[in-house]
C-alpha cells in the first residue's frame, strides 16, 4: 500500500511539474466539495471507464477536487442511472453519458431513466466509421451501395439496439437499397465476419478497429461524423459521399436533477479548458475522440432531441411499442 | 521467436520465475474453491497487475489460468463439486474413484493429464498462433450454428438412462438461455422489467446452483459422514497407467485444441466432449461413470489444453473465446497492448514471457500440485457443518462479486433448489447445463445466418464447415440412440427372462 501511495505521489509530482512547464497554469477553480464521484456502467477497462479515468487525470488541474471513478455495472446502465439519480444533487456525483443510457431507458424501462438525470456537459463524440476488408471488392461507399442495388447487400452492426444499427438502417433508407442488416454481439464478433467476407461492410467505432487498421486488414470507406477525421483526411464523410446521414455518439456527464448553478458554471469552464490542455489533447487525439463541448444550458436539449429520434427509430423497427 | 539468450535473460533478469510460481499457486487455490471459476480467480488478481510491467502482468494472468484449470479438479474429485466450470466433467468419474478410496490416484491422474494437456496446448500456441489464425476466420455464422448443434448432440448420450428426462432437462436449459436481450433484434425477453436480467442468466449461476448448492443441500440431508483419510496423498500414476491413459489423453488434447481455437467453445464443452469421446473409444467403456481412470484423464487433458489454445484466437484477433480469455484480454488492454498480428512484432517481450512463464508454470505444477494438496485435504476434512457453511459463504460471495447483484444470488439459490428436486426425481444435470451454455450461440448464429440469407435455409447447406459439423452431430445422435434402444431392449428381455 505504501509503495502504491508513494508511486501515486511521484506520479502526481511528475504530472504537476510537466503541467507547470507546459502551460501557464492558473490554480484550479475552487470547488464546493473535496471528492467528486464519477459513475460509469462500463467495467474496468471498458469504453466509458477509460474515458472517465483519462478525463479525471487532467480535470484536477482545472477543478480543485479529487475525482474517483466508480464502476456500477449491470443492466446496461440501469443500475448506474439509479445510483446517480439517488445521489444528492450538489455536484458530488456524476454519470458518464453515452447513447447506451438512452437506449436502455427506452428499451428496458428501468425504474430511473435518462429523464431522471440532468445532463451536465458534453465532452466528446466518438468516431463512427464504415469499414470493409482491404482485399475485398469495395473501394468506396458508392461501390457498396451499387452492389446492394444489384444484389442483396450484407451490412454489419455491432449490437442489436445501438446507434450503429440505427446508422445502418438510415443509410439503407437514404440510399434506397436492399441490404440485410446483421446485428452482432460486440465489435470483435462483427470484425470476424467482415474479415472473412460474410459481410460487405461493418459499422463501428474506430477505437475497436485500431489493431486491424494498423495491420492493414481493413479499409475505412467513410465516417458518420459530421466532419472528416483530422488524422484520416482522405476518408470522406457519409454525407460527402452523397447520403444525408450523420451520427453523434456523444460522451459527456449527467448528474441528479437540480445541480446548483455555481457547480455547473465551474464545469462549463473547466471542460473547455481541459479539452484545450495540450497533453490531454495529444492523448485523446490518438484515441480518435473528437472534442465536442456542449455547455450545460444546451446539453439537455441535445439529449432530448437525441432521445426523441431514437424513440421513433425504435418504434419503426418494432423494438418498442 | 525468442532466442536462447532471451530466455536466459527472462529467467535471470526479470522476476518471471517468481511471477509464474505465484500465479500458479494462486490459480490452484482459487480454482480449488468451489464457485470461484478460473475467470473469477483471474479477475481477482487483475487489479494487482495494474502497476506491474506489462510482460510480467500478462504472464501472471496466464499462469493463474493454468493453475485454476488443475485446481478445479481437486474439489471435483474430493467433494463432488467442480471448482471451475470446466472441471464439471471430472466430477463424474473422479468422485467415483474417491468413493472407492482412490482419491490420491484420481488426483495424480488429473495432475499428470493436466500437465500433458498444458504442454500440448502450449506447443500448439507457440507453433500455431500465427499460421492458424485463418481457422477463426473460416467460421461464418452458419458454421457457428453447426458447432452449437454438434455440442447439443452430445446430450443424446448424456441422458443418464432416460431419454425423456434428459431431453426435458436440456429444454429447461435452452429456455433459461432465452432470457435477456434478444441477440438479433434487441427486444427484451422474460426480463420482467428487472434490469439484472437484461444480460440473461449467466451460465456460471446455473453451474454453481446446480452443482455446488445442490450438493451442499443433499449433503445436509444425508447423515452418513464420509471422512477422508488424512493420509490421502497424491499418487502420480505409474508408467503403465500413463500408457493406459494415452488414448484418452490424446482425445482430450485434440478436442481441447479445437475447442480452444473456436470462439464460443471453451473448457467446459471440451471437457464434456472429450469425456464422451474417451468413452466411445475406450476399450472399457462400461467403467465410465463407475470410476474410470480414463474418465478423469480425458476431461482434464482437454481443459488444460484449452487454457493455452484459447489464447490463440485472443492473441491473433483479440477475440476471447471464454470468460477467462476475456479477462486476459482486459489485462492486455489495461496495459495499452492491442492484440492482433502486430502484437507479435511490436511487443515480442510480452509474447516471450507469456510462453516462457506458461512453461515454467506447467512444469512447476507437478511439484506445487503435490505440495499444496494437504492444504486442500485439510479443508475437505473440516467438520461438515463448518465446511458446508464456509463453502456456502464463499460461493455466495463469489456470485455476488460477479455483478454486485442480489438478484444473481436469488437466481443461484433458486436453481440450487431446482437442482435438488431434479436430483431427487432422477433428472440429469448435464443436458441442462449444455442447453444454457450453447442455447444462446445456437439461436443467435441460426438467426444471424437467416438474416444474411434472407430467410433462405439453403445457407446452412452451402457452408461446408456447417455441413460437416451437422453430419457429425447427426451421426452422434443416431449412434447414441440406437445404443440406448438396444440397451433398453436388452434390459427388458432380461427382465422377462431372468
Amino acid at each position: 500500500m505504501q509503495l502504491r501511495a508513494g508511486l501515486l505521489y511521484l506520479a502526481g509530482a511528475v504530472a504537476g511539474a510537466v503541467g507547470l512547464s507546459a502551460a501557464v497554469m492558473a490554480d484550479p477553480a475552487p470547488y464546493p466539495h473535496k471528492v467528486v464521484t464519477l459513475v460509469t456502467h462500463s467495467s474496468p477497462g471498458g469504453g466509458s471507464d477509460v474515458f472517465l479515468r483519462e478525463l479525471s487525470k487532467y480535470l484536477g488541474r482545472y477543478i480543485g477536487a479529487t475525482f474517483v471513478v466508480e464502476n456500477v455495472q449491470g443492466g446496461s446502465g440501469a443500475k448506474a442511472m439509479a445510483r446517480t439519480a439517488a445521489a444528492p444533487a450538489d455536484g458530488t456525483v456524476f454519470y458518464a453519458t453515452t447513447p447506451t443510457y438512452i437506449y436502455t431507458s427506452l428499451l428496458s424501462k428501468p425504474s430511473k431513466t435518462y429523464k431522471d438525470l440532468e445532463p451536465l456537459v458534453n465532452v466528446f463524440t466518438d468516431t463512427e466509421v464504415v469499414f470493409t476488408r482491404t482485399d475485398g471488392p469495395f473501394k468506396t461507399l458508392q461501390d457498396v451501395i451499387d452492389h446492394a442495388k444489384k444484389e442483396r447487400g450484407k451490412w454489419g452492426a455491432a449490437n442489436p439496439a445501438s446507434l450503429e444499427r440505427q446508422a445502418a438502417e438510415q443509410l439503407k433508407r437514404a440510399a434506397g437499397v436492399n441490404a440485410a442488416i446483421v446485428t452482432h454481439e460486440g465489435g470483435g464478433d462483427m470484425m470476424l465476419n467482415v474479415l472473412n467476407g460474410t459481410l460487405d461492410i461493418g459499422i463501428g467505432e474506430i477505437q475497436e478497429l485500431r489493431s486491424q487498421l494498423e495491420a492493414g486488414k481493413v479499409r475505412l470507406l467513410a465516417t458518420f461524423n459530421p466532419e472528416r477525421i483530422p488524422e484520416k483526411p482522405d476518408v470522406p464523410t457519409v454525407k460527402e459521399s452523397g447520403f444525408n446521414v450523420q451520427l453523434v455518439k456523444f460522451r459527456g456527464l449527467a448528474g441528479p436533477k437540480g445541480i446548483p448553478e455555481n457547480v455547473t458554471k465551474i464545469w462549463d469552464e473547466a471542460v473547455q479548458k481541459v479539452l484545450a490542455d495540450p497533453e490531454y489533447k495529444k492523448a485523446y487525439t490518438e484515441e480518435v475522440l473528437v472534442p465536442q463541448f456542449i455547455a450545460h444550458k444546451d446539453y439537455p436539449t441535445f439529449i432530448d432531441d437525441f432521445a426523441t429520434k431514437t424513440e421513433s427509430f425504435l418504434k419503426e423497427t418494432g423494438a418498442i411499442k | 521467436m525468442a532466442t536462447f539468450w532471451d530466455i536466459i535473460h527472462l529467467l535471470t533478469g526479470t522476476p518471471l520465475l517468481f511471477v509464474a510460481i505465484i500465479g500458479l499457486t494462486w490459480g490452484i487455490l482459487g480454482g480449488a474453491l468451489p464457485g470461484i471459476s478460473a475467470s473469477i480467480t483471474m479477475a481477482l488478481v487483475l487489479p494487482f497487475t495494474y502497476t506491474m510491467d506489462p510482460a510480467m502482468a500478462i504472464a501472471l494472468l496466464a499462469c493463474v489460468y493454468i493453475g485454476a484449470e488443475y485446481g478445479g479438479s481437486i474439489p471435483a474429485i474430493l467433494i463432488r463439486t467442480p471448482g471451475t466450470n470446466s472441471s464439471a466433467a471430472t466430477v463424474i468419474d473422479g468422485y467415483e474413484l474417491n468413493r472407492q478410496g482412490r482419491a490420491g490416484e484420481a488426483l495424480g491422474i488429473s495432475l499428470m493429464s493436466g500437465v500433458i494437456g498444458s504442454l500440448f496446448g502450449l506447443a500448439m500456441l507457440v507453433l500455431l498462433t500465427e499460421p492458424l489464425s485463418w481457422l477463426a476466420l473460416a467460421f461464418t455464422p452458419p458454421s457457428y450454428f453447426g458447432l452449437g448443434i454438434l455440442g447439443l448432440s452430445v446430450i443424446a448420450s448424456m441422458t443418464g438412462g432416460s431419454l425423456v428426462k434428459g431431453l426435458s432437462s436440456a429444454v429447461i436449459g435452452l429456455m433459461i438461455a432465452t432470457v435477456g436481450t434478444d441477440p438479433i433484434s434487441g427486444v427484451n425477453r422474460y426480463t420482467f422489467d428487472i434490469p439484472d436480467l437484461l444480460n440473461g442468466v449467466e451460465p456460471v449461476l446455473v453451474m454453481v446452483g446446480l452443482f455446488a448448492l445442490t450438493e451442499l443441500m443433499s449433503q445436509s440431508g444425508s447423515s452418513n459422514v464420509t471422512q477422508l483419510k488424512e493420509a490421502v496423498r497424491i499418487r502420480l500414476p505409474s508408467l503403465a497407467m500413463m500408457n493406459k491413459l494415452k488414448r484418452s489423453q490424446f482425445i482430450g488434447c485434440v478436442l481441447g485444441l479445437f475447442e480452444g481455437l473456436t470462439p464460443g467453445g471453451g473448457g467446459s464443452i471440451a471437457a464434456f466432449m472429450s469425456y464422451n469421446e474417451a468413452r466411445r473409444w475406450s476399450s472399457t467403456p462400461e467403467k465410465f461413470g463407475k470410476g474410470s481412470e480414463e474418465g478423469v484423464a480425458a476431461p482434464e487433458a482437454a481443459n488444460n489444453t484449452v487454457a493455452s489454445t484459447a489464447l490463440i484466437p485472443m492473441l491473433s484477433f483479440g477475440i476471447p473465446s471464454s470468460n477467462s480469455t476475456a479477462v486476459l484480454l482486459g489485462g492486455l488492454l489495461m496495459h495499452g497492448l492491442l492484440p492482433g498480428p502486430r502484437l507479435f512484432e511490436q511487443n515480442p517481450q510480452v509474447i516471450d514471457s507469456l510462453y516462457v512463464g506458461s512453461f515454467i508454470a506447467i512444469i512447476a505444477q507437478i511439484a506445487v500440485g503435490v505440495v499444496i494438496l494437504p492444504a486442500a485435504i485439510w479443508l475437505v476434512n473440516r467438520p461438515r457443518p463448518y465446511r458446508a457453511g464456509f463453502i456456502f459463504a464463499l460461493i455466495l460471495s463469489g456470485i455476488y462479486t460477479l455483478n454486485n447483484s442480489q438478484i444473481d444470488l436469488g437466481i443461484a439459490l433458486f436453481l440450487g433448489l431446482v437442482g435438488y428436486l431434479m436430483r431427487r426425481a432422477g433428472f440429469p444435470f448435464l443436458p441442462m447445463i449444455l442447453g444454457v451454455v450453447l442455447g444462446h450461440m445456437v439461436e443467435s448464429s441460426y438467426r444471424r445466418s437467416l438474416v444474411l440469407s434472407g430467410d433462405d435455409m439453403m445457407i446452412f447447406l452451402q457452408d461446408p464447415i456447417c455441413v460437416g459439423l451437422l453430419l457429425t452431430a447427426a451421426g452422434f445422435v443416431i449412434f447414441s440412440l440406437t445404443r440406448e434402444l438396444r440397451d433398453a431392449r436388452k434390459a427388458k428381455l432380461e427382465e422377462a427372462h431372468p
